[in-house]
């Protein structure tokens, strides 16, 4: 039995065809792994070893942290954060092959943390829009027990298709999840951020911003689910997705969903999609910042307003977002 | 010297001014006063170069056609606009703007940009004669900041870019008497030879704290009346009916 793709009829991936990016490519080598979605299917297929990190803390109080490449064309780790651990992971996937599918499962125990970075860069060579050919697909499967915490933050610069999945289950009570991250495109590449976080546990907080930009002819998704089954009292989640639309031609799809069945919980959400403020951008103008320079100061400010202040990557991170706005 | 000649603003296709003459020299504070409507604020991003802000007719600063340019160039060849409404910027710290704003204008004028520690130096002296903690500039610009901490940031700037005109945008609304006291004293200080102060308000309040040289009453896009101070005055006894009238 070889591989179903899923098209936009898909619900799940209404937004991002993945058929349609992946029409020519050989993929009858990739059998549907049991149970498991079509990127984890395809990361075990190509995946030549499974890469497996235990995350101990450094003198017991440091995170460590480690660098995870994708070079290949799969990659599967296991990740497992032992109770009271904290470690950090930065996951890197490049923009040189044509088609590269990730899978990273994660366990936090009771107390345990950790703090995974997703960047996934454009090609390295500025690529035309028709010549980009890449397919990045990347999932990560998240445990988090008692009182466990899971931060993540996706820088995502977009390819043919790439496509950032992230599934959290807080299964501990007192857990916490963050994930934050930004998004922006530029023309023919398409960024998708798609994320659930259940909460199986009662007295788990769920915090989640999500910034994105695209310019003409990119296309941004977001999809964001959060579910608070009835057991799941004391329950605090937040989950905000807002974009800026920077030329005529440019597209968002945002899909948020809070589905709640509890009902001693507080829970908030909100999606906007809008152009660049008019009147910022005159503000700056009439103090003398030139038009490209001011829209860029402010795209800028926009967009890293998602990056935690305490994030040890912040200013590697923005550095990524100021080169991307000055190309 | 600022000089506008059949000066007329449409919006939207309205026409809001309607055929403005004004002539304020250099070296001297001229107050525009008018009724809510009469066109003040229109006046003024008109002259900022606000899109959407059709203007026509003639407005030069010291013999330079402005309407010819974008808004960063009037404000390299000295134009400053401090806004009735200052925008927040959550995301840009007050000095990174400043300094952004600083050195591009010294750019378009085709000086030589200051380094970090020499404008850091000047800033800070400015801010303190302003009474403003240095707190202030390492936030997000006017980021949460209540409307008198907009308004000293705006004369913060005022302070800092030395502007050949000055347009002062209801400079006096939502400050209490001690802000106002503030800001305008950092106004009176900026008095130079070499700058025309045009201060735009609704009431004579401000004027008690910024004395004018020439006051120019507003009303339905013309200029009603000009006088001395004393018009102003005589506006606050008794109000701008007759001018809406007669208008």
């Amino acid at each position: 039995m070889s591989l179903a793709l899923p098209s936009r009829r898909d619900e799940a991936w209404k937004y991002s065809d993945l058929a349609r990016a992946l029409s020519g490519h050989d993929l009858s080598s990739v059998a549907p792994a049991r149970g498991g979605s079509v990127i984890a299917s395809m990361a075990r297929a190509f995946a030549e070893e499974e890469r497996v990190l235990t995350i101990a803390s450094r003198d017991g109080v440091h995170a460590v942290e480690h660098s995870l490449s994708h070079e290949a064309r799969g990659a599967v780790t296991r990740i497992h954060v032992p109770a009271l651990q904290a470690g950090m992971v930065v996951e890197t996937i490049y923009g040189h092959l044509n088609l590269a599918a990730g899978l990273s499962e994660i366990r936090i125990e009771e107390g345990g943390a950790l703090t995974r970075i997703v960047i996934q860069q454009d090609a390295q060579k500025a690529v035309s829009a028709e010549e980009i050919a890449q397919v990045a697909l990347n999932e990560a499967r998240v445990s988090v027990a008692a009182g466990g915490t899971f931060r993540q933050f996706v820088i995502a610069e977009g390819a043919k298709l790439a496509r950032i999945e992230t599934h959290v289950a807080l299964d501990g009570e007192g857990g916490e999840v963050e994930l934050n991250g930004v998004y922006m495109v530029r023309e023919g590449r398409h960024a998708d951020l798609t994320s659930t976080v259940t909460h199986q546990a009662a007295n788990a907080r769920t915090k989640q911003l999500i910034k994105g930009v695209a310019r003409k002819g990119g296309r941004g998704v977001f999809q964001g689910r959060i579910v608070v089954p009835r057991g799941a009292q004391g329950t605090d989640a937040r989950q905000y997705h807002r974009a800026i639309l920077l030329e005529d031609g440019a597209e968002i799809d945002a899909k948020p969903e809070l589905e709640i069945y509890a009902d001693d919980v507080s829970c908030a959400h909100g999606n906007a999609i809008g152009a660049l403020d008019a009147d910022q951008l005159f503000y700056a103008r009439a103090r003398g910042i030139p038009e490209a320079e001011a829209r860029a100061l402010l795209i800028e400010a926009f967009l890293i307003e998602a990056i935690p202040e305490d994030l040890p990557q912040r200013d590697d991170l923005i550095t990524r977002v100021q080169r991307w706005l000055q190309t | 010297m600022l000089e506008l000649k059949d000066f007329r603003v449409s919006v939207g296709g309205a026409e809001i001014i309607k055929g403005v003459n004004l002539i304020a020299p250099s070296g001297e504070v001229h107050a525009i006063m008018g009724p809510n409507g009469s066109g003040k604020s229109t006046l003024s991003y008109a002259l900022a170069g606000r899109e959407g802000y059709e203007a026509s007719g003639v407005a030069k600063l010291d013999g330079q056609d402005l309407l010819a340019l974008a808004p960063e160039e009037r404000a390299h060849k000295g134009l400053f606009l401090s806004f009735q409404y200052p925008v927040e910027l959550a995301g840009v710290p007050a000095l990174t703007f400043l300094k952004a704003a600083f050195n591009a204008q010294r750019k378009g004028r085709g000086e030589k940009e200051m380094a970090a520690p020499e404008f850091l130096k000047l800033v800070r002296s400015k801010a303190e004669a302003l009474k403003m903690p240095q707190e202030m500039l390492k936030r997000g610009l006017n980021a949460g900041f209540s409307g008198g901490e907009k308004k000293r940031m705006e004369a913060l700037q005022l302070s800092l870019f030395q502007p050949k005109l000055a347009i002062l945008d209801e400079t006096d609304s939502g400050l209490d008497i001690d802000a106002l006291k503030i800001v305008a004293d950092a106004v009176n200080a900026t008095r130079a030879p070499d700058r025309t102060m045009l201060v735009i308000t609704h009431y004579q309040r401000l004027l008690d704290f910024i004395k004018p040289d020439r006051v120019h009453v507003l009303a339905r896009g013309r200029i009603a009346a000009s006088g001395g101070p004393e018009l102003a005055l005589e506006l606050e006894r008794s109000g701008y009916d007759r001018y809406l009238e007669a208008a």
